[in-house]
């Protein structure tokens, strides 16, 4: 019973992984935003980042 | 057949016959149809002869008051694999195992066409026993009979302390016989060892729950404690199925994981240096790339940050950014190594390199708007961006790869409880694992 | 197939043989011991009451042995030291005689051999090792019993053994031998353990409350 369960598990763990890497998913966090208006390419000061990650320099010897 | 003569004759019928004790005149009962040797007055506690038609005394004992009735009352009958039985005789025996008596209880069963079978409770844990009709053969701490070979269990001085009912052998009280059990779990084959014989018989491990159907019995049986000599594993043999399971699935793994490395483009789409320098002149840090091409069916992105910190960081806030859609994907990255010498020797922290890959990016033309940020006392950092289209992500293999092992380990350590649990009880012990006081 | 009939020289009633080898019966009516001889029956003695035992095969009781139907025709009750057993004479439906005991409700059939270079009494030992037909067995137990009743027909002529010895042999497959002492000339029985179930046994005694 155990044996089937596992191999049933298994399958399922197999195909998870094949379809993460087929839809190119990551395991990085990376936070979209829409929209973002042509102008910044003008204007690359004018883009406003998503500070829901921000992260700066946090230590070291 | 039928021509003219008369109906055969047979011995005369023997019936539940209703006698009486001659030591106390209460009434006794024989169920098994003559095949009782030993027949137990429950008032006085006197063994009879129930071959003797005077049903002569062998034998009386004293019972403590502590003594529990049987479970399965004498005279009920119950269906084991498909025949009725009833239950005739009854007897608590004991061994002593360093100083501590272990009690467990022996049910005689009877059909008038199969003969006789035996039940024995021990903690809840039963057991459904026939006397082997073949000699098992014994080799070094095990035995084989009917092609099946049984471990050895326990050697013990078995004595019987307390009798109820009819037996086919001549039963006394305070009468031992050495037993020895060997198991290969569901069964377990017994001998009974006295001066003048030896009986081996083969039993095997039966639920309370069915024994309670089988003899309709009020109530539940009792919960059975620890894990008994022939109790079947709930994992058992599983275990090794499951292994030879985890070795398939981790080469198909492999396997896609090389499919899936081969097949990626991890195209380099951009790749571009800069320099750094903190501290200028109050200007916009941010700037925007030329815009590349990502191709293809939507795949992952990764950009890989290279800059030559020497004891120092940078921390780049990027977004990719769609040219066409205006979609984004916003995300900071910190490149940061430091390296010294200390007591214990040389060390460093972090790299000099930093990769981030971004999911599910469709194709179309892109751009990265960079904002680096630094320490402003620092001189400038060079560093250079790689954009890559379409990277295997090894970090999924490895969780799939845990997920398969990790079951697999825990099951296998309950197996090994379980077995543990069990040969615990047995004259050959598991050595203790660490200083588990058990 | 015609059957032998015959009238009891003792009380006239008729006697049926069931098996055309048969050398001896008991008359039903009057309990007379008859031997056939060629010509007609002769009264040899008288059996007593068989005690009561708890056999559940009886005369006329029928089974299948290894797909041939077979009827039970006669039978021997021994008595030992230990209890006793029942030897019940069948007729395999080819004509063959053989043997179904029944000890304690284990039961066993075994046919008669004939083969030459059989130990006697006073040799045979627990634990020898002989082989015959091809298969080895060991001497396992050698029990002294004598007759304490008969039934039916049998095919020897003796009813009253006072002294019988047997010895039991086993095989390591289920097989076993038995070699039976109660003539001059050693006999050898060799046979298989069987199944209640799986002789299927018809026109059993009927036990009451069962």
């Amino acid at each position: 019973m155990f044996k089937k369960l596992y191999l049933a598990y298994g399958v399922l763990v197999l195909g998870g992984t094949g379809v993460a890497q087929y839809n190119g998913w990551s395991l990085d966090r990376v936070n979209q935003l829409k929209n973002v208006p042509k102008s910044v390419r003008d204007n690359p000061g004018s883009y406003r980042s998503v500070y829901g990650f921000y992260h700066h320099y946090t230590g070291g010897k | 057949m039928s021509t003219g003569t008369p109906p055969l004759t047979n011995p005369p019928k023997p019936q539940t016959r209703a006698l009486n004790c001659p030591q106390c005149g209460a009434a006794i009962v024989l169920r098994s149809l003559g095949h009782a040797e030993t027949v137990v007055c429950s008032s006085c506690h006197s063994i009879l002869d129930a071959k003797d038609p005077n049903l002569q005394v062998l034998q009386k004992f004293q019972v403590a008051t502590s003594e529990v009735p049987p479970l399965i009352p004498l005279g009920t009958r119950g269906k084991l694999r498909g025949t009725d039985y009833e239950v005739i005789g009854f007897q608590r025996r004991s061994i002593k195992v360093e100083g501590v008596r272990y009690d467990w209880h022996e049910y005689v069963l009877f059909n008038p066409y199969k003969g006789t079978r035996y039940l024995t409770e021990y903690c809840g844990h039963w057991n459904d026993i026939t006397v082997c009709k073949e000699l098992p053969s014994v080799g070094f701490a095990q035995a084989t009979y009917l092609g099946e070979t049984y471990k050895h269990f326990q050697t013990a001085d078995a004595n019987t302390n307390y009798v109820l009912g009819e037996f086919p052998w001549q039963v006394r009280v305070d009468e031992h016989a050495t037993a020895t059990d060997y198991v290969s779990p569901p069964r377990m084959l017994s001998s009974e060892k006295t001066a003048n014989e030896v009986t081996w018989s083969l039993g095997e491990y039966t639920y309370g729950t069915d024994i309670w159907k089988a003899f309709q019995l009020p109530g539940t049986p009792p919960e059975p404690v620890g894990v008994y000599e022939n109790q079947p594993s709930p994992v058992s043999d599983n275990v090794k199925g499951i292994w030879a399971a985890f070795l398939g699935f981790a080469f198909l793994l492999l396997i896609a994981m090389a499919a899936f490395d081969l097949t990626s483009s991890k195209g380099t789409v951009f790749d571009h240096s800069y320099v750094f320098q903190s501290g200028e002149p109050k200007g916009e840090a941010s700037f925007v790339t030329d815009i590349f091409d990502l191709a293809g069916r939507t795949a992952n992105v990764e950009i890989t940050t290279s800059a030559n910190v020497d004891n120092a960081w940078i921390y780049l806030n990027y977004a990719l950014i769609n040219q066409d859609t205006g979609q984004a994907w916003d995300f900071g990255r910190e490149v940061s190594y430091y390296y010294g010498r200390d007591s214990d020797g040389s060390w460093s922290e972090g790299s000099q390199k930093d990769s981030v890959i971004v999911p599910s990016v469709p194709a179309g033309h892109y751009y990265l708007r960079i904002e680096p940020e630094g320490d402003s006392k620092h001189p400038p950092i060079g560093y250079s961006v790689e954009v890559k289209r379409g990277v295997p992500v090894f970090g999924f293999f490895g969780i799939a790869f845990l997920a398969l092992l990790i079951p697999a380990i825990v099951i296998t350590w309950r197996y090994i409880s379980f077995e543990r649990a069990r040969w615990s009880e047995s004259d050959h012990p598991p050595v203790k694992i660490g200083n588990s006081e058990d | 197939m015609t059957q032998p009939v015959s009238n009891c020289p003792n009380c006239g009633a008729k006697i049926v043989f069931q098996w055309s080898s048969s050398v001896q019966t008991v008359c039903q009516y009057c309990k007379s011991i008859l031997v056939r001889t060629d010509v007609d029956l002769e009264k040899v003695g008288k059996v007593a009451d068989l005690p009561p035992d708890s056999s559940p095969i009886q005369l006329n009781t029928e089974g299948i042995y290894r797909n041939k139907a077979f009827v039970v025709i006669g039978r021997i009750l021994y008595e030992y030291d230990q209890g006793g057993w029942n030897e019940w004479h069948i007729v395999m439906n080819d004509g063959k005689s053989a043997w179904l005991s029944d000890a304690q409700n284990e039961y066993a059939i075994s046919f008669a051999t004939t083969t030459t270079g059989l130990p006697t009494a006073a040799q045979v030992q627990v634990g020898q090792q002989y082989t015959w037909n091809n298969q080895r067995y060991t001497v396992s137990v050698i029990t002294p019993a004598h007759y304490r009743g008969v039934e039916g027909e049998l095919p020897f002529p003796y009813w009253d053994k006072t002294q019988v010895t047997f010895a039991d042999l086993r095989s390591e497959t289920g097989k076993f031998a038995t070699l039976d002492f109660s003539d001059e000339q050693p006999a050898l029985y060799l046979g298989e353990f069987v199944e209640f179930d799986d002789l299927k046994l018809k026109n059993l005694r009927s036990f009451e409350g069962w």
